[in-house]
């Protein structure tokens, strides 16, 4: 009897540990191992490697070209978003004089979250969206290359007083992509928008298979979160089931980034309307979302270099620097 | 074992798995702010 006893007293205690085990590892299974976030340098790198983008250096992967803009002091200082890397370093590569950037190696902390080894005057920096629109409006960058601001990016000007100008300077296809297993090759962009307002939920309710649909979201005030709340207009975005996290996922962001810097084999980029986001789709604007990036400046910004190099990147020789670092020319 | 050792038991045990879950949870809401979503649809089951 009281062998009995203390064999149910085990058994029960045995289960409570296995039962925990088992609900960790499950959660492990279905999310946690699918976090790289962006406190390792590897998942950095897969953000941007900025190292493989530095101005004058041979084993950079820039675009060049004979430029007939050559400048040679008041060099306006670069920052961007980290699908733009490619961009502003290819300018810094043509019109700048060597030895205008300083950059101390990748390594990636809590204290230099996106591996900030820039040297203060370095004229090349990178603190991608969100700290980029408050480096802009703070006087510590003269040309910021972005995607569209958020609201609140804009009120942070507001509130500081400071009016941004924004040119207009290349064109980005903004695309939806899943995991590469997922049988689903295309969509509408109404089915998308139902899909993130919550109206759908199932893939089998857009042609594929019986499971729920995850649909990611990224970081408010980011560029790619920004362009995802101007495609969905007055709809709005609908708070997911928890449930969803299980499910398979759809994700957004721009062709270049995901295509030309991540090239990640196990993603695919999504047909928008039968129209796959393609540099040609584009250009010649059968690709339902184009979005535009832009050269943002502060109107108060008295480096009248500012607007030598803008006119630059407007005319032939920039159009074709925006090229041929892979994205869209907008001339 | 008496019954009053075994609910200590079981308690500790219970109080040490939760601790260990609420951990994992937190690591992994705090590591979904910041990770990659394209790493992260890449790793998905199917």
């Amino acid at each position: 009897m009281r062998k009995n006893n203390l064999l149910k007293q085990l058994l029960t205690i045995a289960f409570v540990i296995i039962f925990f085990i088992s609900f960790n590892l499950s959660i492990y299974a279905l999310f946690t191992m699918r976090l790289a976030n962006n406190f390792s340098d590897t998942s950095q790198a897969k953000m941007i490697d900025v190292g493989m983008y530095l101005p004058h250096n041979e084993e950079s992967d820039l675009a060049t070209i004979e430029s007939s803009l050559k400048l040679k002091d008041n060099l306006p200082v670069l920052d961007g978003a980290a699908a733009l890397v490619p961009v502003y370093a290819s300018i810094i590569h043509n019109v700048y004089p060597k030895g205008c950037v300083t950059y101390d190696g990748g390594a990636f902390s809590d204290d230099n979250f996106y591996g900030e080894n820039f040297a203060k005057d370095s004229k090349m920096q990178y603190k991608n969206t969100v700290r980029g629109y408050q480096a802009i409006v703070d006087g510590e960058t003269d040309i910021l290359f972005c995607a569209t601001p958020s609201a609140e990016q804009k009120a942070y000007a507001e509130e500081k007083g400071v009016e941004l100008v924004y040119v207009p300077v290349g064109l980005e296809g903004f695309v939806f992509f899943v995991n590469e297993k997922n049988p689903v090759e295309n969509l509408t962009t109404q089915q998308v928008r139902d899909i993130y307002a919550g109206k759908y939920t199932n893939w089998s309710q857009v042609g594929g298979p019986n499971r729920v649909i995850n649909p990611v979201t990224r970081l408010e005030g980011s560029g790619s979160q920004s362009a995802m709340n101007a495609f969905m207009g007055e709809t709005k975005i609908a708070p997911k089931s928890p449930l969803a996290i299980a499910g398979g996922s759809i994700g957004f962001s721009f062709r270049y980034y995901m295509d030309g810097i991540v090239g990640n084999q196990d993603v695919k980029m999504l047909s928008l309307n039968g129209v796959y986001p393609s540099a040609e789709n584009i250009q010649n604007g059968t690709y339902p979302i184009i979005a535009k990036f832009y050269a943002i400046y502060r109107a108060d910004n008295e480096n009248e270099n500012i607007h030598i190099l803008i006119d630059w990147l407007l005319s032939e020789e920039g159009q074709t620097l925006i090229e041929d670092t892979g994205y869209v020319r907008i001339k | 074992m008496k019954q009053k050792t075994y609910f200590n038991l079981l308690i500790t045990v219970v109080v040490i798995c939760l601790i260990f879950t609420i951990a994992h949870l937190i690591y992994a809401i705090k590591a979904y702010e910041h990770c990659s979503i394209i790493y992260f649809i890449a790793k998905e089951l199917w």
